[in-house]
């Protein structure tokens, strides 16, 4: 959270989907213009289907095919992408799937899969495969290979979803573990208005078809808050207001 | 006491061996083995013939052909060319099936010569193979591994086109890079369908491998089988089958079946 420098600023003029059989081209987000603050938390809601997503894979880089620009604030920004789904490698271990997105050079590797391991309570199924494992626990070794690169800018797309209220409490707990230990610009996408209240320094609401911003807040809650629930019920109507 | 002990836990794995073997597919693995066996034996022995030699004088011919060391010779260099061009076919099928899957454009543009290829009878790629090279051992590999080219390439093809974009993606995000990717997200998807091209492959190659040997080779279980169709010496046509036919089910059995248990261990 130091000096205000941007960590991301991205533009997105127009983004369309070409069109495919019976269906139409669709211009799915025009006029975007989002610049994220170096250590911001930035939660980003909408209908479904505005094109929350599409905005997310713009800025990971994985969809190129849009006008506008994209620019980070390190030349090099290091990226972590946690999906809706935990996207592991069925065929290799909890801990391998962790190791490989270290440098295969990477002299402390050992020692960072097995200190994020722990952190994240699977020290015991390092060795398990992934589709042995329940979703939540395959959420947090998710979790793990995005932190384990100590990335600069980590992106999440409704990484809580389908899970039972105390999973999805203790991975959130575990996020926020997570990022105090190390601050990271984070951009969040979430349906969840309670979990956006909780997490976000800074609320943006996408809308309208094509979708643009239609709201930009910031969320002045101090971590005590963060886990009052009166507090974040009464900071949610307050930011939902005109939903 | 110790020795009560021991003499129970025996008891026990005996009878936990029989059991199994009872209840198992041993039992009706044998019972069929030993039911051809027998029905070879009666229709042998009814006919009395010397074109149809009984499971004794086969497996006679099949001893002094081992003890000379004849029999050896020819199984292994058989395997050997069976091996190469098993190899070969697989690497280089496997390579076009991975481009042709992933590259749209060539796959339009390679896919009549794929058809080509996939139709040209294998005799007539023996015969040019020994025409335009000589009959030699080249020649000879060269023939079975365009054989069994396409196939592999078009099994792999369809692995290939329908890997995983969501795994692709994480790669891409998570910088693994060229070798990584292959390694650890490429090829593990790819791995049934090599499989599957493997084990079509196999018996393919082994059967041509045969042809080839009976046209141009002078040494191999074709060139054998050949031999006894000019003597007429159906024991030493059945000896060689049989040794052959031990040889491909130990290689099932030892290599192939081991490999796929280890590949498929992180499935559910
Ligand atoms: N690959 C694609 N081809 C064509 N249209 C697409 C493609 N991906 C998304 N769309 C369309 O673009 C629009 C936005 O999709 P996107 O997945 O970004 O929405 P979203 O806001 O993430 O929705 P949700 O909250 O349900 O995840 C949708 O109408 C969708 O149908
Ligand atoms: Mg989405």
């Amino acid at each position: 959270m130091k000096n205000g420098q941007q960590a991301i600023r991205v533009t997105v003029a127009r983004k369309a989907f070409p069109p495919v059989a019976d269906r139409p081209e669709q211009l799915v987000l025009s006029g975007v213009d989002l610049a994220v603050e170096e250590g911001s938390f930035v939660v980003l809601t909408g209908p479904s289907g505005c094109g929350k997503s599409t905005l997310l894979n713009i800025v990971a880089g994985l969809d190129k095919d849009y006008s506008g620009k994209l620019e980070f604030g390190h030349r090099d920004a290091r990226l972590s992408f946690m999906f809706q789904t935990p996207r592991l490698l069925p065929w290799r271990t909890v801990e391998q799937n962790i190791r490989y997105v270290l440098d295969d050079d990477d002299a402390d590797a050992d020692a960072k899969v097995a200190a994020i391991l722990e952190r994240v309570g699977l020290s015991a199924s390092a060795n398990a495969y992934p589709e042995r494992l329940s979703l939540g626990m395959q959420r947090r070794a998710a979790l793990a290979r995005a932190f384990v690169v100590e990335p600069d800018i980590l992106l999440m797309d409704e990484p809580f979803v389908s899970l039972d209220d105390p999973s999805a409490d203790s991975l959130r707990a575990l996020l926020i573990e997570l990022w105090n230990r190390r601050p990271t610009t984070v951009l969040f996408v979430t349906h969840d208005r309670i979990e956006a209240v909780m997490l976000a320094t800074r609320l943006v609401r996408l809308g309208g078809t094509p979708a643009g911003i239609v709201q930009d807040s910031e969320v002045k809650l101090s971590p005590t808050e963060r886990l009052d629930r009166e507090k974040v019920l009464a900071a949610r109507l307050r930011l939902f207001e005109n939903a | 006491m110790a020795l009560d002990h021991h003499t129970i836990a025996t008891g026990r794995v005996g009878r936990g061996i029989i059991g199994s073997v009872l209840s198992g597919r041993l039992v009706w693995t044998l019972v069929s083995f030993l039911s051809l066996l027998a029905l070879w034996a009666l229709v042998a022995g009814l006919l009395q013939s010397r074109l149809f030699p009984g499971p004794i004088d086969v497996s006679a011919k099949f001893m002094t052909e081992a003890a000379s060391g004849e029999l050896g010779h020819h199984v292994g260099v058989t395997l050997l060319r069976v091996a190469a061009a098993f190899f070969v076919a697989m690497f280089i099928g496997s390579a076009i099936g991975i481009a042709l899957g992933r590259a749209k454009g060539a796959d339009q543009f390679f896919d009549t010569w794929l058809i080509f290829f996939l139709n040209l009878p294998a005799l007539v790629t023996i015969i040019l193979c020994y025409v335009w090279f000589g009959l030699t051992e080249m020649a000879a590999v060269l023939a079975v591994t365009i054989n069994k080219i396409p196939n592999v390439a078009v099994t792999v093809r369809e692995g290939a086109r329908s890997l995983s974009r969501d795994l692709t993606e994480m790669a891409e995000i998570y910088r693994f890079g060229t070798w990584k990717t292959l390694r650890h997200v490429t090829l593990p998807q790819l791995a049934p369908f090599i499989a599957a091209a493997a084990r079509g492959g196999l018996a393919l190659v082994w059967k041509i491998v045969l042809v080839v040997e009976l046209l141009g080779r002078p040494d191999g279980v074709g060139r054998q089988l050949y031999d006894g169709f000019q003597l007429f010496d159906v024991s030493m046509i059945l000896a060689y089958a049989i040794a052959f036919i031990l040889v491909v089910q130990f290689i099932e059995l030892a290599v192939l079946q081991p490999i796929e248990a280890r590949v498929n261990r992180w499935r559910r």
